[in-house]
């Protein structure tokens, strides 16, 4: 018979039969999820303080938790401006105390290389949906170093062209897809019918050659070079080609735009479709500008661009250069990466793994960059459908997948921050005209040289 | 028998108050200790060594400072940028400030209103007024350049042409005046009355009595925000960033030290190099803090005379 005594502190006892009884009932309910184990608590990271993106985020994390419940992200910490988040992760990784996983918008080659992150080939070995030949190899590459894979690329928005179609109708000039130039020297002769200065001011402008550091590796390779050996570890700054891709850029902008970048740039923000950095509005939106490379983003971006009078625009892949043979794409990725002292590495894959197979769904759904891996399967991006119907948004979608399967490797080299500025400084000074493209490619080369000769030493 | 001059033991009352006084300064001084010394040693370990982000470093001795000093040009673009960049915003900022303090001194009505005007750019973070000026100064459509283009005056590519970029940033700096101004206020109302007085006799004119009264008694005044003008100056970070990026466009003409070191430990992951850097940085500053200093033997007086 069992009896309650209780004590003088008020605590109630259990006599031993009591005790033998609750062992009894707590065993029947051993495999109940009264005694499941806790999920498995997550932090996740991300660049860019963009409510957006941060909502986008959030909502997730809440999907990845109502789908299994071995793993919860507790946290997702959206962190500031670029600056903020790299110096945040960094810190925190040497601190012993970095997020589970993380997005990253810095290559995980150059991060990998110096020991920030986990390899993460044996989740790629093992995984049904995000395995290793589940991604698109050129974009693969920026996560690979000394043949280990340090992160994925969860989307990665790929290049193309996008024209303005009601600019080439007026024009008399076909506008579908397959009468877009094929060559530079077409695309060239093409930009100036559409081309016109009202003294020193631009009305209008045709195409620009690359005049932004990202997008030199596609043009290196549009014109049958590599920015960067990845087999041999080297540089190749100074190939013959890229000192010809950046002469027809010269030549290009001597003969059509006077010359001068900074009357373009007092014209109008004809360099990106986003305003520039003096606040003034986007060429291309606003119908001033007949064709401008962009990522496969730029496909919501445009609806959202107050002032978009461009009703009727397409996307085309890049002309090749008159050394090249194939057109090729690029990308720009976010990177899901493992941090090195990552809490739980197989959870946080699991999430990674969720995000690049299911959540991306949800992803390009608010931010139209396609997808890495090849099997995710997308809505048709909603900005498109509503203004230029379904049929039209799944042959953008459709182009820009294949985009992503002819991207040239990028973003896969150990100085990648010291590249991107070398090559910065080329263009500037190129097209300043305070070297010629020759000298200053040369320079930029014995340059990254150097560097990546310490970098290694380093990294022994 | 014992020496009459030998001192007494210290009262109970003089060891309290002894305690005390370690006790108020004791959080300060374990800051100083935990945040600022420890991590100036640390700095200077880590100088030593090629550390990346995570991996344990190997000692590396002085190559780091070879390396920064015989084959990195961008460092000596950094240092010449800075120094210029030192050399005219801050005698420039002593005299806006100076012109400003004696403006508020004057006995305007309202002082105290544009007092809190003057001091309030100060307040301002330094990123959001850099977007601001970028765009007044936006070439073609910014206010400054459409105004210059009314009187005639042809306008500069502010922060594209690399001519003006540097100077640019030297015009950034004139704009928050209220800390310095301040100081000088503050010393213009120390200078006694009747020593401004006695100087009235003397002379009628009153460039003399600034130049003989005023400017020496407020000298300390001058030496303090000289000091502290050069060190900031030398640590400027935000308006370049803004402005020239981690690359210091257009062509390295805004890249400042701070930013090489900012680029060197945050996007080329060489934070040993980073911290030589920093330590070559503080060698700077501190043979020009104390040239400075030694210089100001002669024309910093002290009331009493003491130095």
């Amino acid at each position: 018979m069992r009896s309650n005594r209780v004590s003088n502190r008020g605590a109630v006892g259990l006599s031993r039969r009591g005790f033998l009884g609750a062992t009894v009932i707590g065993g029947a309910f051993g495999g109940s999820r009264l005694w499941a184990q806790a999920p498995v608590p997550l932090t996740f990271w991300v660049p860019g303080g963009s409510d957006v993106v941060c909502r986008l985020q959030n909502d997730l994390a809440a999907d990845f938790a109502a789908m299994q419940t071995a793993a919860v992200v507790d946290t997702v910490s959206c962190i500031g401006n670029v600056e903020d988040f790299i110096q945040s992760f960094l810190a925190a990784i040497a601190a012993g105390n970095p997020p589970s996983a993380s997005i990253v918008w810095e290559t995980p080659v150059a991060l990998g290389a110096r020991g920030a992150l986990l390899p993460i080939d044996g989740y790629l070995a093992s995984s049904e949906r995000a395995g290793l030949a589940d991604w698109p190899e050129g974009l693969l590459a920026s996560c690979r170093w000394n043949g280990q894979t340090f992160g994925v690329p969860v989307v990665a928005g790929s290049y193309g062209v996008f024209y303005n179609q009601e600019m080439f109708e007026a024009a008399g000039l076909p506008s579908d897809r397959a009468s877009f130039p094929k060559t530079w020297d077409e695309m060239r002769r093409l930009s100036k019918e559409f081309t016109r200065w009202d003294g020193d001011y631009l009305e209008r402008a045709g195409f620009l050659p690359t005049l932004n550091w990202a997008t030199v590796p596609i043009w290196a390779a549009l014109n049958g070079a590599q920015i960067y050996d990845a087999e041999n570890n080297r540089v190749a700054l100074n190939d013959e080609r890229i000192v010809e891709m950046l002469a027809f850029g010269l030549d290009w902008i001597n003969e059509e735009y006077k010359g001068d970048l900074n009357a373009i740039d007092r014209s109008g923000s004809f360099r990106e479709p986003y305003p520039s950095g003096a606040g003034l509005p986007p060429a291309f939106p606003e119908g001033r500008q007949a064709g401008i490379e962009s990522g496969s983003w730029l496909m919501g971006d445009l609806n959202n661009a107050g002032n978009l009078t461009v009703e009727r625009w397409n996307v085309a892949p890049y002309a090749v250069g008159p050394s090249g043979s194939a057109s090729v794409s690029g990308t720009w990725p976010n990177w899901l990466v493992i941090p090195k002292g990552s809490n739980d590495p197989d959870a946080a894959w699991s999430y990674i793994e969720f995000l690049s197979t299911d959540g991306v769904r949800k992803w390009f759904a608010n931010v139209p960059e396609t997808p890495g891996n090849i099997n995710a399967q997308v809505d048709l991006p909603t900005a498109v459908v509503e203004s230029r119907g379904a049929e039209f948004a799944a042959d953008v979608l459709e182009f820009f997948r294949g985009q992503s399967a002819v991207a040239t490797p990028m973003w896969n080299v150990p100085i990648q921050g010291f590249l991107n500025d070398q090559i910065d400084l080329v263009l500037t000074r190129v097209y300043a005209k305070e070297a010629t493209p020759q000298a200053a490619l040369a320079e930029a080369q014995a340059n990254c040289e150097a560097e990546l000769s310490r970098v290694m030493a380093e990294l022994q | 028998m014992p020496s009459p001059t030998r001192t007494k033991p210290r009262s109970a009352a003089r060891r309290q108050e002894a305690r005390a006084g370690w006790l108020f300064a004791g959080p300060w001084l374990v800051s100083l200790v935990l945040l600022t010394a420890l991590p100036m040693l640390a700095t200077a370990a880590m100088s030593l060594t090629n550390l990346g982000i995570v991996d344990w470093p190997d000692f590396t001795g002085l190559t780091n400072y070879d390396l920064i000093l015989t084959e990195d040009p961008s460092f000596w673009t950094a240092l010449h940028n800075t120094a210029v960049y030192t050399a005219v915003s801050v005698p420039l900022r002593l005299m806006l400030a100076f012109g400003l303090a004696l403006l508020l001194h004057s006995g305007l009505r309202g002082v105290a209103v544009y007092q809190t005007l003057f001091y309030l750019p100060s307040l301002v973070p330094p990123v959001a007024a850099t977007v601001v000026f970028m765009l007044l100064l936006t070439p073609g459509a910014g206010p400054v350049n459409v105004m210059l283009s009314w009187v005639g005056v042809p306008a500069p590519d502010w922060v594209r042409d690399p001519a003006w970029a540097l100077w640019t940033l030297v015009l950034l700096s004139l704009w928050p005046l209220g800390v310095e101004a301040l100081v000088f206020l503050a010393a213009l109302r120390e200078v006694p009355a009747e020593v401004q007085d006695a100087a009235r006799l003397d002379t009628r004119r009153p460039w003399e009595r600034m130049l003989y009264i005023t400017l020496p008694l407020i000298s300390p005044a001058i030496l303090f925000n000289l000091v502290i003008g050069v060190i900031n100056s030398f640590q400027v970070f935000a308006q370049a960033m803004v402005i020239g990026g981690t690359t210091g466009n257009p062509s390295e003409s805004t890249l400042m030290y701070l930013v090489l070191i900012y680029r060197m430990a945050f996007r080329y992951f060489s934070l040993g190099y980073a911290a030589a850097l920093s330590v070559i940085l503080l060698a700077i500053l501190g043979l020009v803090t104390w040239a400075i200093f030694r210089l100001s033997r002669r024309w910093v007086h002290y009331e009493g005379g003491q130095r």
